[in-house]
């Protein structure tokens, strides 16, 4: 099999970025392509990452091309995250089609759309739908219940997990929704939209992009001479709620299973030294973690309790921040790879975690954690 | 209890409400062309490396991706580069009059505009043929200040 390397990124992300989404889209590539020392011309294939409803328009990324300097260029879409298109970038340029990849996922939730409409439409028309009774935040709710109750979790330690965050992502330039020395008294006196879920245990909304380059083996080491290798991939869906328990997700399990499979993982919890994780909301990043084999199942408590998850532990969960910081739908999951990068290069700043060798990046999409994708990446070519 | 089990469909009607949407565009090249079309003028952005003359301007040219600034005069005269005659609307309602819907180059300009063209019979309309906007009385500063076009007769 080829190997393939993440060798660049960039990434925006704010409450309002205040100029279209060509704009933004043209301003992050070019200068991108320009730190890359690179032209559009050098890219074998695009990979978007953007949703029709998002953008008002089927077919998004037909304005998106242009922008990223996809003019008359291969070029495809994935309507999902960002984890999903790095992941069928990673397969086109194993190919063998393809030497270089770009992968551009972007949208404008914070001043363009309520993200939470974007999902109610994503509900069974024929039924969820007519019913009305569910949406993001209320799916949330029943979800975080369903684990608390389940594994005997307090409302505290889901103020414990959104503090933590919220700390993070204050320390890490690319998030706006930092909040220094915040403390889990302040989540839990923040305002509560369906309880248990408040205010500060969801994310901002967001409008950002993100970028990647990926490169197969020689054309990485031409890029760059750190360049971070794609060791293991898994992207599975389930149902978002009738057939599961959603107290746990098996989606998760099952992609991380497979992902640690192909990088020879055997035991992930000293084997990665960061992971990156898509908690759209505090209750989900204990989900997501025990299914990933991090910490044992139900132990949120005792893992915040201990800050076993904490930037200077053994085991570091978003040392960005994570969702909490800032979170643009499609974006958001290739944010994750791309903090990886950041922190695998050493180039993560303040969030910088010491002798950072393997980590692991989760992106998801749909309600109850319905559809995971995660990528292990490495500084060890292997 | 019997119950009769085997494939049902049914047809259930549901709503597909997208509520509002807050566009964002590139304001600079439609505010050059608006704010000349005020005074009657077509004005469009070139890209200073390839020499393609944008009308409306991106803010950027598409094909060498870069930054595009200069601003130049097009003409309010034009060729028709291809047409068809408008007989019913998007839901298959036929019109009451048959309507001709040309591209047309601009003078000046390398994009294609899409109008409408009056005062000529649809089977007498070709492809090549020499048209001039119809602006009307009182420009305010919108794309609608070109009414329609008419064929240049020499």
């Amino acid at each position: 099999m080829r190997k393939v390397a993440i060798v660049g990124q960039k990434q925006i992300n704010a409450a309002d970025v205040g100029k279209s989404r060509e704009r933004m889209l043209f301003e992050l590539c070019r200068d991108f392509y320009k730190e890359m020392g690179i032209t559009r011309h050098d890219i074998d294939t695009f990979v978007l990452c953007s949703n029709d409803f998002y953008s008002g328009h089927t077919i998004s990324n037909v304005f998106e091309d242009c922008p990223v300097g996809a003019y008359m260029k291969d070029e495809t879409k994935v309507e999902a995250d960002g984890v999903m298109a790095a992941t069928y970038a990673f397969i086109r340029i194993l190919s063998g089609l393809y030497d270089t990849a770009v992968v551009v996922a972007s949208s404008q939730g914070g001043s363009v759309m309520r993200p939470y409409l974007q999902m109610d439409y994503s509900l069974n028309p024929t039924y969820d739908r007519q019913v009305d009774l569910l949406n993001e935040v209320n799916a949330a709710a029943l979800q975080a219940r369903a684990y608390m109750d389940e594994f005997g979790v307090s409302e505290e330690v889901l103020d414990k997990i959104a503090a933590r965050n919220l700390r993070n992502a204050a320390r890490n330039p690319y998030a706006f929704n930092g909040k220094t020395d915040v403390t889990p008294a302040d989540v839990a006196n923040s305002d509560v939209l369906y309880e248990p879920i408040k205010a500060m245990h969801c994310y901002p909304f967001t409008d950002g992009a993100c970028v990647l380059l990926l490169a197969a083996e020689d054309r990485a080491k031409e890029l760059t001479d750190a360049p971070v290798w794609i060791k293991g991939v898994g992207d599975l869906l389930e149902t978002y709620y009738p057939e599961r328990d959603v107290s746990r997700s098996k989606s998760v399990k099952s992609s991380a299973e497979r992902a640690y499979k192909m990088a020879g993982i055997s035991d992930p919890a000293s084997e990665l030294d960061l992971v990156e994780v898509s908690a759209k909301f505090s209750y989900q990043e204990p989900i997501i973690c025990e299914a990933l084999g991090l910490f044992p199942e139900g132990s949120a408590g005792d893992v915040a309790d201990r800050g076993l998850a904490d930037m200077d532990s053994a085991m570091p969960v978003s040392p960005s921040g994570g969702a909490l910081g800032a979170y643009a739908f499609c974006a958001g999951g290739l944010v994750r790879i791309a903090e990886c990068y950041r922190q695998l290069t050493g180039g993560a700043g303040d969030t910088q975690v010491a002798d950072a060798h393997t980590a692991l990046a989760h992106g998801q999409d749909g309600l109850f954690l319905q559809h995971n994708a995660v990528m292990v990446v490495s500084t060890e070519e292997g | 209890m019997t119950f009769e089990m085997g494939p049902e469909t049914r047809q259930v009607e549901a709503m597909w409400d997208v509520s509002t949407y807050n566009y964002r565009m590139d304001g600079t090249g439609i505010r050059l062309l608006t704010e000349g079309m005020k005074e009657k003028k077509l004005r469009g952005i070139r890209c200073g490396e390839c020499g393609m003359v944008y009308m409306p301007g991106p803010s950027y040219c598409r094909k060498c991706f870069v930054d595009i600034d200069e601003v130049v005069e097009v003409k309010d005269t034009g060729t028709v580069m291809s047409y068809c005659v408008t007989m019913a609307d998007v839901r298959g309602n036929p019109i009451e009059e048959f309507r001709i819907s040309a591209m047309i180059q601009f003078d000046g300009a390398d994009t294609w505009f899409v109008g409408t063209v009056t005062g000529v019979e649809w089977q007498d309309f070709k492809v090549g043929m020499r048209v001039k906007a119809v602006w009307v009385d009182e420009p305010a500063g919108s794309l609608s200040d070109i009414d329609r076009f008419e064929v240049i007769t020499d």
